[in-house]
């Protein structure tokens, strides 16, 4: 397939996870920060956030499965993820945080718990549809195009 | 009023309705500003400081508070300090008040996922400067760097 085929693959692509609501214009701002001297810092920090993503998800798991709740942990575990999903702006993911600490403040485990699987739904949905991404950006590099860079209008 | 920005060729248009979106590029500063980056998840520090050095500063890192007090109180100067809350074993309003109570009188910014009007008047009262929502953006950094730089803002 020809580069300008796979660069306009995906713009299309990009663009779809931002009208879905999966990315926020933080990640643009990553995406700015990508340059020859750092050539795989969005890979390299996304790595990091699927790494301690998952790891707040098992200990969320772990504790909401415990006989007697220990929710000031299960709201700290939360205020992680929030604070590390919007930090590279996986909105949907981080939306769902939002939900998922209102139920943790008023104790209803029930509500956690569907939180909880909302929280891994939306987690796991961009974790896919991002490796889809960078192998695209991967595919372009190989072929000897460039990414193109992407800009929000006014 | 629709701003001048640099039209790439390769960009492409979302049209988000009038959204204004800023960009750490928008900034150059006449001085070498400095600062220090205290967060204790390691990409979040990663994308925090790599922020603040597309925008020209040197930036340092610590993981947390007692870190970041004793760099201060070694001497070791910043023209801004970013503090998390949230931070393992000392948290960032703690951070702050000891900060302060070194005497250092730089421009501290309190980030946090969650921002109740509390939280903000507890970081206020502990000694910082301006709070925000994690992660930092360019809206509220920009006017900071340039107040720091002692250029005007012309937005």
């Amino acid at each position: 397939m020809e580069v300008v085929q796979i660069q306009r693959t995906l713009m299309d692509y990009t663009k779809s996870l931002f009208m879905e609501g999966l990315l926020d214009s933080q990640f643009l701002q990553l995406q700015q920060l990508q340059d020859e001297s750092n050539p795989d810092f969005v890979v390299e920090v996304v790595s990091l956030f699927f790494d301690d993503s998952e790891k707040l998800l098992n200990e969320l798991t772990i504790a909401l499965d415990q006989p007697s709740v220990d929710f000031k942990k299960v709201d700290s575990y939360v205020h992680q993820l929030k604070g590390s999903s919007s930090s590279i702006g996986a909105q949907r993911v981080k939306n769902a945080c939002v939900a998922f600490r209102n139920f943790c403040q008023v104790q209803n485990i029930e509500g956690c718990l569907t939180c909880l699987q909302q929280v891994k739904q939306e987690y796991y949905l961009v974790k896919n549809k991002l490796e889809t991404l960078f192998r695209l950006e991967q595919q372009i590099v190989t072929s000897g195009g460039s990414i193109p860079m992407i800009e929000m209008g006014f | 009023m629709a701003p001048a920005f640099p039209s790439g060729d390769d960009r492409a248009d979302f049209g988000t309705g009038g959204h204004r979106q800023f960009s750490f590029h928008d900034i150059v500063l006449r001085n070498r500003l400095t600062a220090l980056v205290v967060d204790g998840v390691d990409f979040c520090r990663l994308v925090e400081q790599g922020f603040l050095r597309s925008c020209g500063l040197e930036t340092q890192g610590v993981n947390n508070g007692d870190a970041a007090v004793e760099l201060i109180a070694s001497g070791a100067k910043f023209d801004l300090i970013i503090i998390d809350m949230f931070l393992p074993v000392m948290d960032g309003l703690e951070t702050t008040r000891r900060i302060r109570a070194l005497g250092e009188r730089c421009k501290i910014v309190g980030v946090s996922a969650y921002i109740g009007e509390n939280d903000r008047e507890a970081f206020l009262a502990a000694g910082g400067d301006v709070f925000s929502e994690k992660p930092v953006s360019p809206e509220v950094l920009i006017p900071i760097l340039r107040e720091l730089d002692g250029q005007y803002s012309n937005i």
